[in-house]
């Protein structure tokens, strides 16, 4: 794997500062740097009543990096808990801080034995990146937050956690986490989501009720719900590919009813009520997509494991489209990489994809440029992709964090209406393109 | 800086007696009429005690944890025996901190403030233990102590960490004008010690430059806040530390000295520890 860092696709594990901002009611408390939580805060959405800018931070500098941070980090805690109104204060731990050792399990576990709502977390860039991180955080919440296994409250009946793509730098996160709830429950399941809107510490605090836990993501955040599963027994889902469209979406909600015991002719019902919904806009728009032949049957995704798979699902499954190559930037540790690599082989009439895992924006755009399409292919990507696409006279849509060029707030891709939310964007692009 | 300044690290295993040896030989060449600066770049700011006749109170790093302003040369640089000209880095209570980024913290600041002026002749810096990280290393870095002297004994322990920091010498040798002047063995009565760092030194590409006896007069001085020079001018102990100055002063041996492996370390410590079989203890 290449070890170059030409147009990163992720951040550092500090990243992870943006999956606690998105609880409400909890706080990021960072012992870091000045200007860390400013470099990690440019994503859709950052702002609000507490925002990267303003979230309690020990500023390490040299007098700390010197001396330890201990005694900086146990006043910025002890002033936070006086001034800011919140029900977690999650401390998240920088390079600088990690480097000379300060004990943040210590200090903050004083504050613990005081009965006070604070965890650690350690996330210094050289550990991880900020989908590590963000696992890393939910597990800190999980373990430290959350009370023992054995004084865990009764199972509610029909309750389920659901986590999906990681907040912030999945532009659709809160969106798609909606629009999962929503169809799962429609199975007649009760969805506990801690994301978003009028969510938060409430819905971390009923993690323990659940009957079950769903994730949805390849691979980032996993770890942290087996974590959970296994500490109060609650069995887990992993369902690897984020659905998008009918085909995916039918077979997600089968494999929840499956899961969750719903009977099959049930959800059956409900899977071809949503089709039926689906294909009418389908058969609606079946004309312009025979006939505006502006878009080859050749595609391309970049960015990270969640959305080139579910792209590429998507886009063969549904669409018939034909793919090339995809690339999965987000370092996806080896041993997941077997995993999603079968995945992506997993596709409608025995097609198979390429897939390549780099963090070296530079060898895709190589890659690429190498590849013969026959045609103008359709790229997936994020910002840094859209002068190759150029280039080579692609379709480009971006779609994948980094976004610059677009504004993402509440939409989403995910399900049956975000299948078609993807088909409006992508013919979007190419229609634009049309000089009138 | 004048040209004639001569920069000096004194590095070695902690406990093998650089802050004596370097406070003996300093004050030795004070004698000599020498202009002289001691940095001591230990945590525990001792490194002065013996030129002082006490602790130095105002470390480099006193005046960042307190986050004070203004602060000159004179509240830092106490004049101790024959006006040597001494300064301690301070840094952090042990196990908290880094005290390595202290070092190039504070030896930045002496350079800030113009401690380094042009009458000097010597700068001595006294460099805790081995050169565990880069902090260490400051002195050796950026064209600051040109030569190196490891204080070692017969000691296995003290000649691996003097191969180690030879490696850490020869490492900044490459780019820069750091070389090795030589071996000080501060004797601890091992067998065969001279014998053993002779040859030691030869395989470092170096020399003895000096083999300092083991004498009490040694700890007497020290537990009376002086070096021997000071305390007992006349002694025996008081004229190996004249020697001592004298050989630094006319040393002309500046080499990148060539670390040996640890096999070869052992192999030497066995040639020559192992010679008088005849005399081991034997149950």
């Amino acid at each position: 794997m290449a070890r170059v860092l030409d147009q990163p696709r992720y951040a550092c594990a500090l990243g992870a500062m943006n999956t606690v901002h998105s609880i409400e009611g909890a706080i990021p408390v960072l012992h870091a740097g000045p200007g860390c939580a400013s470099k990690l805060a440019g994503y859709n959405g950052s702002s609000g009543r507490f925002s990267p800018n303003l979230f309690p931070c020990t500023s390490v500098s040299e007098k700390e990096v010197v001396f330890g941070g201990d005694e900086k980090l146990r006043s910025t805690i002890d002033n936070a808990l006086k001034v800011i109104d919140a029900q977690l204060f999650v401390t998240l731990s920088g390079c600088s801080a990690e480097l000379i050792g300060d004990d943040i399990a210590e200090v903050v576990g004083k504050f613990r034995a005081d009965g006070k709502p604070v965890v650690y977390v350690n996330t210094p860039g050289f550990k991880g990146n900020n989908y590590e991180g963000h696992g890393w955080a939910l597990q800190a919440i999980f373990d430290q937050f959350l009370p023992p296994g054995e004084k865990a409250p009764d199972k509610k009946k029909g309750l389920v956690n659901l986590f999906t793509g990681m907040p912030k730098i999945d532009p659709y996160w809160h969106g798609n986490l909606r629009e999962l709830e929503r169809l799962i429950n429609l199975l007649g399941l009760e969805v506990n989501t801690i994301f978003g809107y009028g969510r938060g510490v409430d819905a971390v605090k009923r993690l323990p009720e659940a009957e079950f836990n769903i994730i949805v993501s390849p691979w980032a955040g996993v770890d942290a719900l087996k974590f959970l599963s296994k500490k109060y027994g609650a069995p887990l889902l992993h369902y690897p590919v984020l659905p998008i469209g009918a085909f995916e979406t039918t077979k997600f909600l089968t494999a929840v009813g499956e899961f969750a015991g719903v009977p099959a002719d049930k959800v059956k019902a409900i899977t071809d009520e949503q089709e039926r919904e689906y294909y009418y806009f389908i058969e609606r728009f079946a004309d312009f997509f025979l006939e505006t032949r502006i878009v080859s049957k050749r595609f391309v995704t970049i960015g990270d494991a969640q959305y080139t798979l579910a792209f590429t699902k998507f886009l063969v499954n549904d669409i018939g489209m034909f793919p090339t190559s995809q690339y999965v930037m987000d370092r996806t540790p080896e041993e997941w990489q077997p995993s999603i690599r079968e995945e992506f082989r997993r596709l409608s009439y025995g097609i198979e994809s390429d897939v390549l895992f780099t963090t070296d924006g530079y060898a895709v755009h190589k890659h690429i440029r190498e590849t013969d399409f026959g045609g103008f292919p359709l790229i997936l990507g994020g910002s840094w992709d859209k002068q190759i696409s150029n280039e080579i006279h692609g379709n480009y849509v971006n779609l994948i964090s980094p976004m610059i060029e677009k504004l993402v707030i509440n939409s989403h891709l995910a399900g049956y209406s975000g299948g078609l939310k993807l088909l409006e964007e992508i013919w979007t692009a190419a229609l634009s393109r049309l000089i009138l | 800086m004048g040209d004639k300044l001569r920069q000096v690290a004194i590095y070695g295993k902690g406990g093998i007696g650089k802050s004596t040896t370097t406070q003996n030989l300093t004050a030795g060449l004070a004698e000599l009429g020498k202009s002289i600066m001691v940095v001591g770049c230990d945590p525990k700011a001792d490194s002065t005690r013996l030129l002082l006749g006490g602790m130095h109170q105002k470390t480099v790093l006193d005046t960042v944890r307190d986050n004070r302003q203004g602060v000159t040369l004179d509240n830092l640089v106490k004049t101790g025996f024959g006006g040597i000209r001494c300064v301690e880095s301070g840094g952090p209570e042990p196990g908290v901190g880094c005290a390595g980024r202290g070092i190039i913290t504070s030896i930045d600041m002496l350079e800030n403030l113009g401690a380094y002026t042009d009458d000097l002749d010597y700068v001595f810096y006294d460099v805790l233990g081995d050169v565990v990280c880069g902090g260490f290393a400051m002195p050796i870095r950026e064209g600051k102590a040109k030569e190196i002297y490891i204080v070692a004994s017969g000691e296995m322990m003290a000649l691996y960490a003097a191969n180690n920091i030879s490696r850490g010498v020869a490492k900044y040798a490459v780019k820069g004008e750091v070389r090795l002047g030589g071996i000080i063995c501060n004797s601890r009565n091992v067998d065969h010690e001279l014998d053993l760092l002779r040859a030691f030194s030869k395989a470092l590409g170096t020399r003895l430059v000096y083999y300092v006896p083991r004498n009490n007069i040694v700890q007497r001085a020290e537990i009376r806040r002086k070096t021997v020079i000071e305390y007992s001018p006349d002694s025996a102990q008081a004229g190996e530390y004249r020697d001592l100055a004298r050989a630094i002063e006319d040393n002309d041996m500046f080499v990148v000295p060539t670390p040996i492996s640890q096999d070869d370390l052992e192999n030497l410590l066995l040639e020559y520890g192992m010679m008088d079989l005849d005399d081991e203890y034997e149950i």
